[in-house]
């Protein structure tokens, strides 16, 4: 892959939240490329290398890492207006695996050896990485994964299938949970392993969704040997450290912006079918509109936990389901107000503003990823309310 | 605000929720409660004064006129307590008569306790127009109020109309008020004026009004929040099948869903209080103040009623509590405005929804 020259970034902690974000804000504006903005689709690297290089060569890739691994050392408070920022401008995701989760994940637990060689190649945009956590038989229940590793003198070997793997087919490395003790608790017998994708014996075979994308797909190990010096952690320790890497994800999935993005569709939507001014469309439009207010107000009480340098309690569950049901009932109503366009396979008029069919289809799976909202209801009433059994 | 004044706040709001514990206590059996229900004047004279003592009609006063000058977020939080508490004193009434008749001695006779003066603004249901169709002027006052919480204790009513305010003594000629009584224990008045005599003050009643759909949206969230945490406590010791009902997945889920509309409420009422105290104004004002008021009415009712629910045949009793906070609920929701009301003001008002 090709790749880029890191900028060290300057430190922009001493600026004023609201300097900050005229910063970030202006730069967006002039770097953000114009036909990448609110993509209908996740994007592939193919389409978005161009936005994380200019992010690379800025020095703004990783804004939570510390400055001293080329990160730039950001405040979570500042790191939140970012967030914010890119989500007003409509900026779409790049393949961030290594930026969210491999770095966070070896800075924290990784060798010197390891942050040397992985850090840098994050930052140039050289190894671009997916997630291999869950497999065919552990979805929900994430800790029964069965895809083994086996030493064998220096190296492991890897036998087994993972699933729903995002953007495999555009990454050359995986960070892995593997089963290396299969007589111990199902917890305890989990390593964490980082594996280069062009290892013979793994094959990747995308998953076509349901809105014709292949964003998802399965990896498949057959004797994979790969030495076992890119193993994170201690072994059997893997558990651990994979939920912790799960715990910020739910504020992030959260964010009423998604929500937000759908209901100003819906109005476009409404305006263009001629049933804006029609009471009932009022009444369901105002319902919606309430309910991402309320959202909004209860999803700042947990920024500013954040802000104020705080972690985040199990009850950041709800944000998660709040936000994504809600994105499901706007893009449900989008749906009736549509009327026949609402079968269409493409954009009406070929406006991708009026994407009523594909908006509903991408909002299908977000009450299932992240871990589904069954998933976050039970962790709200055992962790949260701590209801028996 | 900045972060070091906005910690400055919740102190002070933790400080006001603490001092409410010894008359609005958020644990603990409701007996007194019980005993004043459907009893007249449905509400314990000697608390309201110690209410008094305490400042708690003079939060939102000046302090030239008496009161602490303190914000929405303080007010919201006692009249949360109180909610909580189910105290029947009229709170959230007296404080908007208060706030109308700021400066003047009658505000002082409410502030000190010495006199219970309570507005009569309604004329109609579901409605948040003050003015109606009553007449004050030349000194005699003409029209019919209705709906008035805790009337029958009142000393005097302070009447909107077509010309202004009035007071209208309670016990003064062409006066005639009838109560009815309430799911919750207290009563509605209703204030039939046939040239009765009335003394015109400055002002209206329209401020006031908003503030008290806020800090009833805050009572119903008390409410809301008491009772629920009954529930979890339920659904941890109530044994079937062998184990606590609270260990079975669909009644975990709909608590879940409960907590979620809890923190919902509190994200709306305590949000909006704050965006009034940073100087809110105009229709963004108003439509945050709908926001939180169909918030707290629509899931306060929704947290009462899954409350019976969950607490099964006992739930329906009248020696359970839970149904004591639905009833109380249920005079709540609708007054200074339903959920429909505030939800059809706040489409009206068109704002951007980052309103507050």
């Amino acid at each position: 892959m090709t790749a880029v020259t890191p900028h060290q970034p300057e430190d922009l902690n001493h600026l004023s939240d609201d300097a900050f974000r005229q910063h970030i804000r202006q730069w967006i504006e002039a770097n953000y490329p114009p036909e990448l903005r609110n993509p209908p689709k996740r994007l592939h690297w193919s389409e978005n290398q161009v936005w994380y290089f200019k992010l690379a060569e800025q020095g703004w890739l990783c804004p939570s890492w510390p400055r001293e691994h080329g990160g730039m050392g950001l405040s979570a408070g500042k790191q939140i207006i970012m967030v914010e920022e890119y989500e007003r401008h409509g900026v779409a995701r790049t393949n961030d695996h290594g930026i969210l989760m491999v770095g966070p994940l070896l800075i924290a637990h990784g060798t010197q050896d390891q942050r040397d060689f992985f850090l840098p190649k994050i930052l140039a945009g050289e190894h671009i990485w997916c997630q291999g956590y869950s497999e065919p038989n552990a979805g929900s229940d994430l800790a029964s994964l069965r895809t083994e590793a086996v030493a064998d003198g220096d190296d492991w070997i890897i036998n087994g299938s993972k699933i729903w793997t995002t953007l495999a087919n555009d990454a050359n490395w995986i960070f892995l949970l593997v089963r290396t003790d299969k007589t111990a608790k199902k917890q305890e017998g989990i390593t964490f392993l980082l594996v280069p994708m062009d290892t013979p014996g793994i094959t990747v075979r995308p998953i076509w969704t349901i809105d014709l994308h292949d964003e998802f797909c399965e990896v498949f190990f057959d004797n994979v040997r790969v030495p076992q010096k890119w193993t994170v952690g201690a072994v059997n320790q893997g558990w651990t450290m994979a939920k912790a890497l799960l715990g910020h994800e739910r504020i992030y999935l959260g964010s009423a912006k998604l929500s937000q993005y759908a209901l100003d569709r819906l109005k476009t939507l409404a305006d263009r079918m001629g049933v804006a001014e029609d009471p009932d469309f009022i009444d369901r439009y105002t319902r919606l509109k309430l309910e991402i207010a309320d959202l909004k107000s209860l999803h700042a009480t947990y920024v500013d936990v954040v802000r104020r340098g705080e972690e985040l309690g199990p009850d950041v569950s709800m944000l998660k389901v709040i936000q994504t049901e809600l994105f499901q009932k706007i893009t449900d109503t989008m749906m009736e107000v549509a009327g026949e366009n609402a079968a269409l396979l493409e954009p009406m008029e070929g406006n991708r503003e009026l994407n009523p069919s594909g908006l509903f289809l991408q909002a299908r799976p977000s009450t299932i990823y992240g871990g589904s909202n069954e998933i976050q209801r039970n962790i709200l009433a055992k962790n949260v309310l701590r209801l028996p059994g | 605000m900045s972060a070091a004044a906005s910690d400055d706040r919740a102190e002070s709001v933790r400080l006001i929720r603490d001092s409410a514990a010894g008359l609005a206590p958020r644990t603990g059996d409701l007996r007194r409660i019980r005993a004043l229900r459907f009893e007249d004047p449905g509400f314990d004279r000697a608390v309201w004064k110690q209410m008094c003592e305490m400042g708690w009609p003079g939060l939102r006063l000046p302090e030239e006129a008496g009161g602490s000058a303190l914000g929405m977020a303080e007010y919201c939080a006692i009249a949360e307590e109180v909610g909580a508490a189910l105290a029947p004193e009229p709170l959230v009434s007296a404080t908007m008569a208060a706030r109308a008749l700021a400066g003047t001695p009658h505000a002082t006779a409410i502030l000190t306790g010495e006199r219970l003066i309570l507005p009569a603004w309604q004329e109609r249901p579901n409605t948040l127009d003050t003015k109606g169709d009553t007449t004050t002027a030349g000194g005699k006052a003409n029209g019919r109020k209705i709906f008035i919480p805790q009337a029958a204790g009142a000393d005097a009513f302070l009447v909107s109309g077509k010309d202004g305010l009035a007071l209208v003594e309670r016990d003064a000629p062409g006066v005639t008020l009838t109560t009815e009584r309430t799911q919750d224990g207290g009563n509605f008045g209703t204030l039939s004026l046939e040239n009765a005599p009335c003394t015109p003050v400055p002002g209206d009643l329209t401020e006031a009004l908003e503030e008290a759909a806020l800090a009833t949206a805050a009572s119903l969230l008390g409410v809301m929040d008491r009772v629920f945490a009954m529930t979890v406590d339920y659904l941890k010791t109530r044994v079937q099948f062998g184990k606590p009902i609270g260990s079975f997945q669909a009644l975990q889920h709909r608590a879940a869903d409960l907590k979620i509309q809890v923190s919902l409420s509190r994200a709306s009422v305590e949000s909006v209080a704050a965006a009034l105290d940073n100087g809110l104004t105009g229709p963004a004002r108003l439509a945050a103040i709908s926001r939180a008021k169909a918030r707290a009415s629509d899931s306060g009712m929704l947290v009462c009623r899954q409350a019976i629910q969950l607490h099964g045949g006992i739930g329906y009793t009248d020696e359970a509590d839970p149904g004591l906070f639905l009833r109380k609920a249920m005079v709540l929701c609708n007054l200074y405005g339903s959920a429909t009301l505030h939800r059809t003001r706040f489409a009206t008002l068109a704002v951007d929804s980052d309103e507050g």
